[in-house]
């Protein structure tokens, strides 16, 4: 660590030049990190709010809770610990100043799907309905009458609740009966026992029973199989890995030109009897310093950056994914060095002194 | 006790008709307080002897002794400790460190040498060297004789059984070639260690108690009259 951090400290310049572009690349790594984190939320903010272990669907929605529909006679052939009944469609929600993509959730008042209003009150007759705050953020307000996209319907916000959106739209949670009278129309009654799924929670999800042509989805699955979610990931993971990899490129690239430069002081100290080890070290201890420095800094202006990001980015800070990424990419940046250790250690200290 | 001895040590280098014999047979021995010369042409073999003696060159066969310690018996990792510890190298470029200001340079010795030097000692050989003003410069900062005299303290750090230099005076003028040679024989007295000096300035012979000329491989005692009809 002595050599290494002298060096730094004699060379500021070109230390702060390759620790600021390692802190550029981990500011990339981190923000994307939010972002991928923060599409996910949008996605399945919702769903992680049922605390649920399954779902329950028919077999030809294939996963899908928008194409899925059963009855609620279907519910009662279902064997769990608890359960709660959804239904699902998604409009276009007008309160004649804003517009907003919606998702509209029916659901019994007394099973757990009901979420905790943050603002405002529950729903408790026709045509109420509990928001996601991200419409509270969209300039829509308790009280405000909506008018439903393909519906004659009007809905009034009485509460807000948050973490509330699926597949990228904000939640409106409402009765079975509002719902299935917004959604049918003139053939609600026909269809009053329709709905998308069932939502379990329970120990053994293997263990629950179900009825022809009904499965049983594990919540993850579920969720790795809304539309895009899977692909938006792997997308957005593969750019972080990229460049993680990068970075590491770039650290070796520069430690070796850096190492070769010093080639002969390092056969001087070789030769003065200072181990390769020592030097190997001192080599490690650098890049450590320099990744280090930068992802700290990195990491620092990620949540700075955040702080003053419009609140339609969807960016979302997981700390302990950050930091996961923050010790990878410095472990791959120890890994780049490899290429000068090995220099380090086949450099002959005899002919570095001209002998 | 001798503090350096070879016995037989010879240096081949290639093989058949390509065959070079850099060293042939040579005996040698330095007592503790000995300030040696090594001198002759370029090519004579006396940078394969210095390098063979420092440990950085295996001879053909043969054997090197230092401190009782028989260094052609050893790995590379003892013989490398054995070259940190007894050993204390002054090369002709002085080859600082260029990030370690003086100071540094001695304390990065502190930091891989067994045998460290305490405060009051490490004082005396700034002071003994003069650079006790220079502490905190880089070695850009300093003038080429200034940079020699560091080398020195670098190579006398903790007192080492033997001093090798390679050239040390090359790349000075006379009268800091003349400085420098003439505190190296101060400390070699002084520290009673060892010192071997390979040169090919004649200039300085006077300031040695033993001279050997090397030539085609064979290490001779220095007779004044052989360079004279030169």
């Amino acid at each position: 660590m002595f050599l290494a951090w002298k060096e730094m400290k004699k060379n500021k310049l070109r230390f702060t030049l390759i620790t600021g572009v390692l802190m550029l690349v981990a500011f990339l790594v981190f923000f994307l990190s939010g972002l991928a984190t923060g599409l996910q939320q949008l996605n399945r903010e919702a769903v992680d709010k049922w605390d649920a272990d399954a779902i329950v669907l028919t077999e030809e929605s294939d996963k899908s809770l928008g194409l899925s529909s059963m009855t609620v006679q279907d519910h009662e052939g279902i064997d769990a610990d608890e359960t709660a009944i959804l239904g699902q469609f998604s409009a276009i929600a007008n309160n004649d100043d804003e517009k907003a993509n919606i998702s509209v959730f029916g659901i019994n008042e007394d099973e757990f799907l009901m979420p905790e209003v943050t603002d405002g009150e529950k729903f408790t007759k026709e045509n109420e309905v509990i928001a996601g705050d991200k419409l509270k953020e969209d300039g829509f307000a308790i009280g405000d009458t909506l008018s439903l996209s393909g519906t004659e319907a009007e809905l009034t916000i009485v509460g807000f609740t948050d973490n509330a959106r699926f597949h990228g739209s904000p939640v409106l949670y409402t009765d079975l009966d509002t719902f299935h009278r917004v959604k049918f129309g003139e053939l609600a009654e026909q269809n009053s026992d329709r709905i998308n799924g069932v939502v379990i929670r329970t120990d053994n999800v293997d263990a629950i029973e179900t009825p022809e042509e009904i499965e049983v989805i594990g919540i993850d699955t579920f969720i790795e199989n809304l539309p895009g979610y899977t692909e938006q990931n792997l997308t957005l993971n593969l750019m972080i890995y990229f460049l993680i990899v990068i970075s590491a490129i770039i650290v070796a690239i520069f430690l070796y030109v850096l190492t070769v430069q010093k080639m002969s002081m390092f056969g001087v100290l070789k030769a003065q009897g200072i181990s390769s080890r020592y030097l190997a070290n001192s080599v490690i201890a650098q890049t450590f310093l320099i990744s280090f420095i930068g992802v700290v800094i990195g990491f620092g202006l990620t949540l700075l950056t955040g702080a003053f990001l419009p609140s339609a980015v969807p960016v979302s800070f997981d700390m302990v994914t950050m930091i996961i990424y923050g010790l990878i990419f410095v472990v791959v940046a120890i890994m780049g060095a490899v290429f000068s250790v090995r220099t380090i250690v086949k450099i002959d200290p005899l002919q570095a002194i001209g002998g | 006790m001798a503090i350096l001895q070879l016995d037989k040590v010879k240096k081949t280098y290639g093989a058949g008709h390509k065959k070079v014999e850099a060293l042939k047979e040579i005996d040698f021995t330095a007592e503790r307080g000995d300030f040696i010369a090594i001198i002759g042409p370029s090519g004579s073999g006396k940078s394969t002897f210095l390098t063979i003696i420092g440990g950085l060159l295996t001879p053909t066969s043969g054997e090197v002794i230092i401190n009782n310690q028989t260094m052609t018996a050893m790995n590379e990792k003892n013989r490398s400790k054995l070259r940190l510890n007894e050993i204390g190298f002054i090369l002709q470029a002085s080859n600082l460190v260029p990030f370690l200001t003086v100071a540094d340079q001695l304390r990065l010795l502190d930091k891989v040498k067994n045998n460290n030097m305490t405060k009051e000692q490490l004082e005396g050989l700034y002071k003994d060297l003069e650079i006790a003003d220079l502490r905190a410069k880089y070695p850009a900062d300093l003038s080429g004789g200034q940079r020699q005299r560091v080398a020195i303290a670098k190579a006398l750090y903790s007192n080492p059984s033997i001093i090798l230099a390679d050239e040390p005076t090359a790349s000075l003028d006379t009268n800091l070639a003349f400085e420098v040679t003439d505190i190296l024989k101060r400390e070699t007295k002084s520290k009673n260690t060892t010192t071997i000096v390979v040169t090919h300035d004649m200039r300085l012979i006077n300031y040695f108690d033993k001279v050997y000329q090397m030539e085609d491989g064979v290490l001779a005692e220095y007779k004044e009259e052989v360079l004279g009809n030169e």
